[in-house]
């Protein structure tokens, strides 16, 4: 089942939405920030920006601390496992 | 004045058959001339182009645009039919348009996510809507540049977790970046990939000029350099360099780098940087 996480009202408001979804492109594990029909994917191994555009700088400072935070790491992680058993965030030979 | 030649050289003109009062509000970005009478509609048939986009809410309107095209031979462009369809009006659509998107059992966008995708550079690259024929399993989606792509339903693997695609629950969301399939979502990006060979060709370049390794930074410069793999040849063979390029390689010799660096014309640390 698709994980969307729960942002904050104002954020939802402004249309932004952090999810991973059942199938994704077949590359690193991921978390997909999205507002209209830009994204940025974050890598879940290294929580870096997996593309040179669009600029993260266009993200907000308040999803990206979201992003930061060890709860919201470990809960993307966790979600991504249970989507993708092949390719687990833990699993570090693959990266 | 060649600011405005420019501008509208730049934003082909859009029609939207409409009567409903809030829609056009949607589009307004898209500047579309509303067209919710008769009169109107043989006004927009003149005036445009093979590059006119039309999108129609309005089953009557789009039958009278048949009706006047048809007199006139005139090239539309392309439409988008958000109504319900006579199989038989197909015929005569599919040879007024340049490229067709209307509703069969599935559905479209809301308007303004519509727009958003109309606006946006990567439009070809976004679904507008969809279309389920469970006789064939398979789904039709129609991207932004209404250019069509039909996949089966084994595009959908179940999820690790157990989600089963729910396909008599279909819509494309996220401003066409997402297909829904009940509780199951697909990236649009992941489906493209897997049935799209020039979107794949695309891709898989753009992400190799993002690598940052040595390797893919090797490969850049020679290839920006026009040298093929056999030209390190005989300091480097070219079996050495593919396995560099491959990030094969964890650690490259002083020697391979000082061969690498004279033949490239680059200093040995700024291999990296390109």
């Amino acid at each position: 089942m698709a994980f969307n996480f729960p942002l904050s009202k104002s954020l939802r408001k402004a249309r932004w939405k952090m999810k991973i979804r059942d199938k994704e492109i077949c590359e690193h594990p991921h978390v997909t920030i999205i507002r209209g029909t830009v994204f940025w994917r974050v890598n879940l191994r290294t929580w870096e920006f997996m593309d040179d555009d669009p600029d993260p700088a266009l993200i907000p400072k308040e999803l990206i601390k979201i992003l930061s935070q060890k709860e919201t790491r470990q809960q993307l992680c966790r979600e991504w496992d249970q989507m993708y058993l092949n390719n687990p965030v833990s699993d570090e030979s693959k990266e | 004045m060649a600011n405005k030649l420019k501008e509208s050289k730049k934003r082909p003109p859009m029609f939207l058959l409409t009567r409903g009062k809030k829609r056009p509000s949607s589009f307004l970005s898209l500047r579309p001339q509303i067209v919710s009478s008769k009169k109107q509609l043989s006004e927009s048939v003149r005036s445009a182009t093979k590059d006119s986009l039309w999108i129609s809410y309005e089953k009557d309107l789009t039958n009278d645009l048949m009706r006047f095209a048809s007199k006139s031979n005139s090239h539309l462009g392309n439409g988008l039919l958000i109504h319900p369809l006579d199989m038989n009006s197909i015929p005569t659509l599919t040879s007024l348009f340049d490229r067709l998107a209307f509703k069969a059992n599935g559905g479209f966008l809301p308007p303004h996510e519509l727009a958003e995708v109309f606006e946006s550079e990567n439009r070809s690259d976004l679904f507008i809507g969809s279309s389920v024929n469970s006789d064939t399993e398979t789904i039709t989606f129609w991207r932004g540049d209404f250019r069509s792509l039909t996949v089966p339903f084994s595009t959908f693997n179940n999820s690790g977790d157990g989600t089963k695609p729910d396909f008599e629950e279909c819509a494309v969301i996220d401003s066409g970046l997402t297909v829904q399939l009940g509780d199951y979502e697909a990236a649009v990006e992941a489906i493209l990939y897997e049935h799209d060979l020039e979107f794949r060709r695309r891709l898989s370049k753009k992400r190799l000029q993002e690598d940052q390794s040595f390797g893919a930074s090797l490969r850049r410069l020679r290839k920006q350099r026009g040298l093929r793999r056999e030209d390190f040849e005989p300091g480097i063979c070219a079996k050495t360099i593919a396995r560099i390029e491959q990030g094969k390689v964890s650690r490259v010799q002083k020697s391979t780098l000082d061969v690498l660096s004279s033949r490239l014309g680059v200093a040995p640390e700024e291999i990296e940087s390109f």
